[in-house]
């Protein structure tokens, strides 16, 4: 065929040609027949083909994305994402270490509550909630691919900080018969109780405490014994000294989010 | 067609998961082979990225041509993955990338004795990226020459001449392998071999400057 044509056939002319050229492009190869025209016609009908299976793998993240979107219109990223997003991973893996010990820990919190006059629980658990539905509503999609593992993960620690508020919500903080409530919806709810706990006792015996298997999930969380202290002053306000902030910032999200995580929990039971 | 994505566009700003998937089905070949002559094997990523964008932007289109308006986005997207990996010391090969590309679609293609997709896509990223782009954008996603300068920031007019030029081009390339493959087709594989030098420096790099 090549030897047919002189040595510049194929060129186009000019722009208009070339338009023309470019136009036809996406309209398929001149010949059906496998006689194409124009070499160059055909190199572009080639790289316009409609698609090829595997070009399209990533339909349904996409779809997921679509999903999550429409899920949560575009308010999420407006708002301080950044503390919130560190307690909710804080939550989260609090929850796989809670869950991993569960029934020792809960008996153990179980004790430390009856010790100690437990304060009210709003503080961590309203902090911790709206990080963790966050991602719960737009959950299964939201960050696509990436934000997958953190859906589940929003799940667990949401039942889990529901626990510590609606018991001792509900019942006096000194009865032991907190601890059913606080069994049932798993021991991830426990880490602020853990660290309320912990803060609670006098200095010298909290890095005894922290050997102890109760606060073992408390440790893992925190990444280290020594971060303890700190780790807890973050996640749970100093005790003795906010009765007054409170309840104004932090108690009424708990009391709303706490429903919601309820039913979540009944869900999974 | 066009009228057709038009639709499709609105029934997605509702909601409907179908006219979505629609507009992904139509849109997602030319956007990653696009994508692909931009920054080669990441490819797929930045296209993951530019659908999260569209799926988050969506209700912010608000009309004027989609398909302009998707690969600005995910020219944009592109554009920010070249400048963090230039801050890794990765040394990013597109063209290298597609040229082995190129091999495999080639030995795929013979069968058919046309030009595979893998392999055109391979000979239009070996122009100039000024070139490349424009007819990319004019061929495989379908803008007219005014759009497709709105997206790259340049005059219809010159969108036209660099379309024009890479043409010329890619039938003297064309040119020069159609022989080989006359004359003795399994002596010379007529495609561009991995390990030859490619006509011009890496795509990439001239991409940013």
């Amino acid at each position: 065929m090549s030897f047919r044509q002189p040595d510049r056939p194929d060129l186009p002319a000019d722009r208009a040609a070339s338009d023309r050229l470019l136009d036809s492009a996406r309209h398929g190869r001149a010949g059906d027949d496998g006689r194409p025209a124009d070499p160059l016609a055909d190199l572009l009908a080639a790289a316009a083909a409609p698609a090829r299976p595997g070009e399209l793998a990533g339909e349904e993240a996409a779809l997921a994305a679509f999903r999550a979107a429409r899920a949560a219109p575009a308010t999420p990223p407006a708002r301080a994402p950044r503390r919130r997003r560190r307690i909710g991973a804080v939550a989260w893996i609090g929850a796989v270490a809670a869950t991993a010990t569960a029934g020792v820990a809960v008996a153990a919190v179980g004790l430390d509550r009856a010790d100690e006059p437990a304060p009210a629980p709003a503080p961590s658990t309203a902090s911790a909630d709206p990080g963790a539905s966050g991602p719960t509503t737009a959950g299964p999609t939201a960050p696509g691919p990436a934000g997958a593992p953190s859906a589940p993960g929003g799940g667990t620690a949401t039942p889990g900080s529901a626990g510590p508020s609606t018991s001792a919500g509900a019942a006096p903080p000194q009865t032991p018969g907190v601890t059913p409530g606080a069994g049932r919806s798993g021991a991830a709810a426990n880490l602020p109780g853990l660290c309320r706990a912990y803060l609670a006792k006098p200095a010298a015996q909290r890095a005894k405490a922290l050997t102890t298997p109760g606060f073992a999930p408390l440790v893992a969380a925190a990444g280290d014994a020594a971060e303890v202290d700190a780790f807890c002053r973050r996640l749970v306000p100093d005790p003795a000294a906010t009765p007054a902030a409170r309840p104004t910032h932090t108690g009424r999200p708990a009391s709303k989010a706490t429903p919601t995580a309820g039913t979540d929990t009944a869900a999974e039971d | 067609m066009t009228s057709e994505l038009n639709e499709a566009v609105v029934a997605a700003q509702a909601g409907d998961e179908d006219a979505f998937r629609f507009l992904y089905r139509t849109l997602q070949p030319g956007l990653l082979r696009y994508l692909t002559a931009l920054v080669g094997a990441d490819a797929e990523d930045v296209a993951s990225e530019t659908w999260l964008q569209i799926s988050r932007d969506l209700p912010t289109f608000t009309g004027g041509e989609f398909r302009a308006w998707t690969v600005t986005i995910a020219r944009n997207r592109a554009m920010d993955h070249l400048r963090r990996q230039r801050r890794r010391p990765l040394l990013p090969v597109p063209v290298q990338a597609l040229a082995d590309l190129a091999g495999d679609a080639d030995t795929a293609e013979r069968a058919g004795e046309t030009l595979g997709t893998e392999a055109a896509l391979a000979l239009i990223a070996t122009l100039p990226p000024r070139e490349a782009e424009a007819v990319l954008l004019r061929a495989v996603i379908g803008l007219d020459a005014e759009s497709a300068g709105r997206v790259l920031g340049r005059r219809a007019g010159a969108v036209r001449t660099a379309a024009h030029r890479g043409l010329r081009r890619l039938a003297t390339l064309l040119q020069r392998q159609d022989p080989t493959s006359e004359a003795a087709p399994s002596a010379t594989p007529p495609r561009p071999r991995p390990g030859r030098p490619t006509p011009g420096a890496p795509y990439v790099e001239q991409a940013d400057g």
